[in-house]
């Protein structure tokens, strides 16, 4: 039988057929909803106690139904275990997640999270009242599973025509719809309709995320002046909308205000501490800004409250070092090395950075034999392929440039700056290292080398796309996707060129094997990129015009 | 920690395991003996009300310390009062009958928030489960200055005092009928659109009628 069937003319959820999960720390609350539950005739129902569990169970069985304890003890909330849980994509965005609080200001996090819970309960509630939230939700996902399956295959324009569909049909999913589509519609790139989408919701009533939505769109039109007046006027009415500090953030930095940057991010983890990527970003800022001391802390909390995330890499051990470092507490660095030395022993990224600060902090106290030591492990470890996040490979550089290893940081430097040609605040990062080693000159020639081929190959193929010589343009971008492997902008390019190609001479498999891996190297580099939509969309209309099917 | 977060954090508790004690209150089978039955229905009806009269002390201790501002999302007005329905009948369990009624032109969604909405309506059924003689009747209405939700009994209605007392906008007085009645009052005024604020309307009309208007 399926999940929900008619009974007369009436839809009715067919409870026997749902899987469900109920998670709670207190196995008090475990057993009483399990109870109510199996009352509404469910009867597959596992128990988990932990957010670790769940992650397991998740990853073995297919649920319907998550019915989630907000306070989950030690660890993870239920709101970090939802994120997690939908960022990796382990649930699908047909199960339902609901989220079961004693807080009764539960809904305020709902209102602002960008990753939301199905619904919520407030404890204590009726078996009524859980009955009908659960009808309704469930209800609700068999009005959307088409535009769910169709999201989650990448069909966004499939997508979209499923909500236009139920916004003229379905009136009571109306706004949901309306919803849906504006994150759509600005996942596509398609600002200008977004903005008006949510204008349109706007009208019916100025709710913060429809405001949000606004600015967001207006943000990638850089309307920067606009979205910043939506932002500030959200946060005087609703302090608690924690995504508009980091989406004022994004906007200051657009009108080059690295101070207000800063002040928003400040601001955000004030609200809200929890979030590992809002940290790491404060204290990237903070740390180009020479505020140290906000740095570290935000460094610091990022590691703390990242335990067990996904978010947090090595490359974060290797910032908070960095700024300790700086601040000339050479044992502090040492100390966060002791700490993390489990995760960084782990990985050959993890060695590397730790090899990385042990040269750095060992050169700075004078222990030449030491650093040496250190810096020929990085050395070793770099040749052997290990990576980490270009700012902290910009920080190996630099420690490469002050113990005279200026071959190694050259060609550090030049990777990092043809893998980026285009981000000014890595650049200038590069620009900075040159000068403070007194070679200048020498930093210029090399980035503007390093930078100038890729730009050269990358803007003579377009302006041969324009033309319509696809073949030549394919080379040139081919060339420098090979000097560029990890540059997203190029990789995005060279798709959409190699496409445009065979659309015109035909189809060719390698090539289109080829896209393939590209594709999936530029979603790793540039996770959610509004232009991969698009190009993902393309490559279905050229696989479909030559009668390919892909699973 | 100072003495009033004490006292909240302590109501709190008492809310989670009056939670627990409602949950195995509801376990208890009926088993066809009335006297037995009736108790057992006086319980759980007197748990549910002191929980939701723990949430609304709650709230009204939060409302001294900032004001209430209103998480507004759009609903299905149809939905939340369906839903109270069902609550409302099983606290009455066979005792009274419950309706809903829907006007055609009341909209499939309105903005407001849910949580405050159920607790105010939640008062006015505990009232009328106390009351009403044979039945309860839910209903949802488009009116000029938004949409009403209305609870309404075959009771003896509400007495002349707190009807003029209402209307006065007299301080709560210490009964629980006056400070539920208040509370509806602060959850109406804290909706608000388009300079519109929302309200509450009481009148007698063949029994107690209780109407939340929502702008």
């Amino acid at each position: 039988m399926a999940l929900i069937s008619y009974k007369g003319n009436e839809l009715v959820v067919n409870y026997g057929e749902l899987r469900a999960l109920v998670v709670d720390d207190y196995p008090g609350m475990r057993s009483a909803l399990k109870l109510t539950l199996s009352n509404f005739g469910v009867t597959r129902i596992d128990l988990a106690a932990s957010a670790t569990e769940v992650l397991f169970k998740v990853q073995n069985n297919r649920y319907d139904l998550i019915l989630c304890d907000f306070n989950l003890g030690e660890g993870r909330d239920g709101q970090q275990l939802l994120e997690e849980l939908r960022h990796r994509g382990l649930i699908s965005l047909e199960a339902v997640f609901v989220m079961v609080t004693a807080e009764s200001g539960y809904e305020k996090v709902v209102a602002t999270a960008e990753l939301a819970p199905d619904d919520y309960l407030i404890k204590p509630f009726s078996a009524e009242l859980m009955r009908n939230r659960l009808d309704n939700i469930l209800l609700k996902k068999l009005t959307f599973s088409q535009v769910y399956r169709h999201y989650e295959n990448h069909e966004l324009e499939e997508a979209i025509l499923g909500c236009d569909e139920i916004i003229q049909t379905r009136p009571k999913y109306l706004v949901d719809a309306l919803r849906f589509k504006g994150e759509l519609l600005n996942a596509m790139g398609r600002f200008d309709q977004a903005e008006a989408l949510y204008r349109q919701i706007i009208e019916m009533r100025a709710i913060p995320w429809a405001r949000l939505g606004m600015a967001r769109a207006l943000h990638s039109q850089k309307k920067e002046a606009e979205a910043e007046e939506i932002l500030r006027d959200v946060l005087d009415q609703s302090p608690e909308v924690v995504a508009a500090y980091d989406l004022l953030s994004e906007v200051c930095l657009a009108r080059k205000d690295a101070a207000g940057a800063q002040q928003a991010l400040e601001r955000g983890v004030a609200v809200s501490a929890k979030t590992v990527r809002r940290q790491q970003k404060l204290g990237e800022l903070a740390f180009d800004n020479g505020d140290l001391a906000t740095a570290k802390e935000a460094y610091a909390n990022a590691l703390e409250k990242g335990r067990n995330s996904i978010f947090v890499t090595p490359a974060d051990y290797g910032h908070l070092c960095r700024v300790q470092v700086e601040q000339g507490d050479m044992a502090g660095a040492m100390d966060t090395l002791r700490k993390g030395r489990n995760v960084l022993q782990a990985s050959p990224e993890g060695q590397f950075v730790s090899a990385v600060v042990r040269g750095i902090v060992h050169s700075k106290s004078g222990n030449k034999e030491e650093a040496e030591r250190a810096m020929d492990e990085a050395a070793r470890l770099s040749q052997e392929g290990a990576r980490t996040n270009e700012r902290f490979m910009l920080d190996y550089a630099d420690a490469c440039m002050s113990s005279g290893r200026h071959e190694e940081a050259d060609a550090i430097v030049r990777e990092v700056a043809r893998n980026a040609h285009d981000s000014e605040s890595l650049l200038a990062k590069a620009k900075r290292i040159y000068s403070q080693a007194g070679r200048t000159a020498a930093g210029d020639a090399l980035l503007s080398e390093a930078t100038s081929k890729v730009r050269s190959l990358n803007n003579d193929a377009v302006i041969l796309a324009h033309k319509g010589d696809y073949g030549t343009a394919m080379e040139k971008m081919q060339a420098a996707c090979e000097e560029a492997p990890q540059n997203p902008r190029i990789l995005m390019n060279t798709i959409w060129i190699m496409l445009k190609y065979m659309e015109t001479a035909g189809m060719e498999h390698h090539l289109l094997e080829q896209v393939i891996a590209h594709l999936d190297d530029a979603e790793r580099l540039a996770p959610g990129h509004a232009r991969l939509a698009t190009l993902r969309a393309q490559l279905r209309d050229v696989e479909a015009r030559f009668g390919i099917r892909r699973k | 920690m100072n003495s009033t977060d004490l006292y909240a954090a302590l109501m709190h508790e008492f809310k989670n395991h009056l939670g627990l004690l409602g949950m195995t209150i509801d376990s208890i089978p009926v088993n066809g003996d009335a006297e037995h039955d009736r108790l057992v229905d006086e319980a759980r009806l007197l748990c549910q009300r002191v929980i939701d009269r723990l949430q609304q002390a709650l709230l009204f201790y939060k409302a001294q310390q900032q004001a209430i501002v209103p998480t507004v999302e759009a609903y299905s007005p149809l939905d939340v009062v369906q839903s109270l329905a069902d609550t409302a009948a099983s606290l009455a369990r066979s005792r009274l009958q419950v309706e809903v009624q829907t006007g055609a032109d009341v909209p499939a969604l309105w903005f407001f928030d849910r949580t405050l909405v159920e607790m105010a309506l939640l008062n006015a059924l505990h009232n009328s489960l106390g009351y009403a003689k044979s039945r309860i009747r839910l209903s949802l209405a488009k009116v000029d200055d938004g949409l009403e939700i209305s609870v309404l009994d075959d009771s003896d209605g509400y007495p002349e005092h707190v009807l003029q007392a209402f209307a006065e906008h007299q301080p709560y007085r210490a009964t629980g009928t006056g400070l539920g009645l208040q509370f509806a009052q602060i959850v109406a005024e804290t909706h608000e659109n388009r300079g519109r604020r929302g309200r509450v309307l009481l009148s007698n009309d063949g029994g107690a009628l209780f109407r939340l208007r929502l702008p």
